[in-house]
């Protein structure tokens, strides 16, 4: 194939320009390699299925299974036992290999090398169908009682990382140095799409089963949760009523102290002073959540127990309101920093134009700059109330952990507590996936907020007008 | 007249909430401090860990596992980040792919870190059957610094004034060559910052480490290599400071003087690396920043 190239090559430069002619041949050449090569990689990454990837100790020998074979038939492992594989999962090996296959030599064929040696990365994408695979033939061997079996994909992940080394030589070989950093670097910054995207699909798969099985209005509105009952019931309606109160609750006293501590910093506070005080909200933001946790534990538990008790309930003090005001302090940071950028971006004119027609400065904050941030104090308002929703370290130490419907002085178990909580001792099997399928209620959640904020931040504020 | 009385009654809100702010800070700090620094002793700090009751109650394991996960999971986000700033702000122009990296980083910023607990879970620890471990741990984290770090690296190099970039590109500098010599260093203080505040967040965290390092790797490290014996174990458990923070806390087997203690070890950790990246971003960040 080289030699023919060298043939099509003109002669005529051959007496005056050698040196140039040669360079030629030799992107020329380099070029064929990488045409060739890339492929033949690619290929050789696919065949990576083709390696023993579980090995099975049958006591005195040990049989090799590659996926190939698994592929292909049923296996016989001894006279009695007859392994079946489902035949969805070998559909989707399958129908992703020869997807991604045929993926990566069209974009050869349309001379798109980096969308060429993208697919051939994502050959990586078999060994995690592999290890779901392998997985799977773990869980069916055990269930058999054959015996237990070592799952290795070590060889894949090597020709895995020399792949990647060859791949990204090869780009750089035909792009240049500046292109393929280029490259290199929208690559990796698309990394957190791809978690976010991972994350989204996750999340979704491992949450569904259990709604799915439960019924989701059962799953939502049911009011009893008795998940190790002999007839165990998962109805989360008390945890989501409990995370939607202290989030209220939260809101309703963090937000008017978070605003006027923002409007001392942004427009009363001596230099001083404010000094003091901006490090301190930095720090009280930088406090770790079991911190919280362990002092509402330690000081405001027994402080509630004894006016609960003074106010005539039952309680021991763990409850709602400690939720509410551990939250409270925990969001005040976030609501601070974010309405105090948002004053201070208020156009100098208004408040100029205020205080001429002789407005007080008081007066004039009130009136004129708080309603003119209001959008990036909502969006503040909205950050909060995405950490209220999320935060479970804190919460987990001074809710009590009963489930029941949430009032002041009573145990309450939040969503976020709810999931902390079980999954150190839940079985797998339903009441485990249940605790997914809570984990995907709480991500509903907190995407709702996250998109409301981005909307809002977007439209609102005067950031970048002036 | 009326008017003027609204403005006093404001006006001493407005004062009281700020104090109030200070107050709760000062009261937080002041009491773990208090009840814990006569605990935190040298031999807290330097011996091991047992479950049983009067056995050694130190957290040198604690500390060290916490240090492995903050290198760990640095080491694998910090180039990510870097790289992913770096397309942001000097070579991707204005589209759908910048919409969407910046969308994704903002929702990541704001997923609680009990989903990526679950997360974790569900992809390190089950699906690539690296068990309850530091690795996974390590992973974990990653993902949950991986906006901080970001936004402060992106903002840093958005501060480096275009002159810079400019006199290096008339110099015939091509623009990777710019970007590394130039950009970049102008731009350290910065990403410094960002990965310092990173640190703190590992340091402190705990619900997404819940269920990822397991919580049963407190033993003292035993081995004939004294390096071997007390890194070595990537691939078991790891119980952390803040782990160990809140199960000595919760179940209530250790003397009282042990959460304390520990609460009060993490604390200071987190007072140093929060003055550590003021003091940084204020003595070397000649640009200043957004």
């Amino acid at each position: 194939m080289i030699a023919d190239i060298t043939d099509k090559i003109p002669q005529s430069h051959s007496d005056g320009s050698k040196s140039n002619c040669q360079i030629k041949l030799r992107k020329r050449r380099i070029e064929v390699i990488i045409k060739y090569l890339v492929p033949f990689v690619t290929l050789v990454s696919l065949m990576t299925l083709g390696l023993p990837f579980i090995r099975i100790d049958l006591g005195t020998k040990s049989v090799e299974l590659s996926a190939v074979m698994v592929l292909i038939a049923n296996i016989r492992v001894s006279l009695e036992y007859l392994l079946v594989f489902p035949l969805l999962l070998r559909f989707l090996i399958i129908a992703s290999s020869v997807l991604l296959l045929a993926a990566g030599v069209t974009s050869f064929v349309l001379k798109k090398h980096v969308l060429a040696s993208a697919f051939s990365i994502s050959a990586m994408l078999f060994q995690i169908i592999a290890s779901i695979f392998s997985s799977e033939i773990s869980k069916s061997l055990v269930s058999n009682g054959i015996g237990r079996p070592e799952v290795s994909m070590r060889y894949g992940w090597v020709l895995f990382l020399i792949l990647t080394v060859i791949l990204s030589l090869s780009i750089l070989a035909q792009e240049g140095l500046e292109k393929a950093a280029e490259q290199v670097f929208k690559f990796t910054a698309l990394i957190s799409v791809g978690i976010v995207v991972t994350m989204t699909v996750y999340m979704f798969a491992y949450g569904t089963p259990a709604i799915a099985e439960i019924g989701l209005s059962e799953f939502l509105f049911g009011q009893e949760w008795r998940p190790t009952a002999g007839e165990p019931k998962f109805g989360i309606l008390h945890m989501i009523l409990a995370t939607l109160f202290g989030c209220v609750g939260a809101i309703a006293i963090g937000v008017p102290v978070g605003l006027f501590t923002a409007v001392f910093l942004a427009e009363v506070a001596p230099k001083r002073i404010g000094d003091i005080i901006r490090p301190a909200v930095d720090l009280l933001a930088g406090i770790p959540s079991v911190i919280y946790g362990f002092i509402g534990m330690k000081i405001l538990v027994p402080f509630l127990r004894e006016i609960g008790v003074k106010l005539g309930f039952n309680t021991t003090g763990s409850g709602l309101a400690a939720v509410i005001i551990v939250l409270a302090v925990m969001i005040l940071p976030t609501i601070v920093r974010v309405t105090e950028t948002t004053l201070r971006s208020v156009p100098r004119s208004y408040t100029e134009a205020a205080l001429a027609l002789g407005n007080t400065k008081i007066s004039t904050i009130f009136s004129v700059q708080i309603p003119a941030a209001r959008s990036g104090i909502l969006a503040g308002v909205i950050l909060g109330v995405g950490r209220a929703i999320g935060e479970t370290m804190a919460v987990i130490m001074v809710a009590g952990n009963i489930v029941k419907f949430p009032t002041l002085f009573s145990s309450v178990r939040p969503m976020t507590a709810g999931i902390a909580f079980e999954m150190g001792y839940a079985e797998a099997g339903l009441h485990r996936q249940s605790l997914f399928g809570i984990g995907l209620v709480l991500f509903v959640f907190i995407m709702i907020v996250n998109i409301s904020f981005s909307y809002i931040s977007k439209k609102g504020g005067f950031t970048g007008e002036n | 007249m009326k008017i003027k009385k609204k403005d006093v009654v404001l006006t001493i809100m407005i004062w009281s909430c700020a104090v109030m702010t200070l107050m709760i800070l000062s009261g937080i700090i002041g009491y773990i401090l208090i009840n814990g620094l006569p605990h935190m002793s040298l031999s807290f700090l330097t011996s091991g860990y047992s479950a049983v009751k009067g056995g050694s109650k130190g957290v040198l394991p604690m500390i060290i596992n916490t240090l492995y996960i903050v290198i760990i999971s640095l080491i694998l986000a910090v180039p990510l980040c870097l790289c992913g700033a770096i397309y942001m702000t000097q070579y991707a122009r204005q589209g759908r792919i910048v919409h969407a990296i910046r969308f994704a980083t903002e929702v990541l910023s704001g997923i609680p870190s009990i989903i990526f607990g679950l997360f974790g879970y569900a992809v390190f620890v089950v699906l690539f059957q690296l068990k309850l471990s530091i690795l996974s741990g390590s992973l974990t984290m990653m993902i949950c610094i991986l906006p901080i770090i970001m936004r402060t690296t992106e903002e840093s190099l958005l501060s480096v004034p275009s002159m810079y970039k400019e006199a290096g590109l008339a110099l015939g500098a091509g623009k990777l060559r710019v970007t590394m010599g130039i950009v970049l260093p102008n731009a350290l203080p910065g990403i410094l910052t960002g990965i310092i505040l990173a640190m703190g967040r590992i340091v402190g965290e705990t619900a997404a480490l819940l269920f990822t390092v397991g919580v049963s790797g407190n033993f003292f490290p035993k081995g004939d290599n004294i390096l071997d014996a007390t890194f070595g174990h990537v691939f078991e458990q790891g119980n952390t400071l803040a782990l160990h923070l809140y199960n000595s806390a919760m179940n209530g087997k250790d003397p009282v003087s042990v959460p304390f203690a520990t609460a009060a070890v993490l604390i200071l950790l987190i007072f140093i690396l929060n003055r550590l990246a003021d003091l940084i971003y204020r003595r070397l960040n000649r640009f200043g920043g957004k």
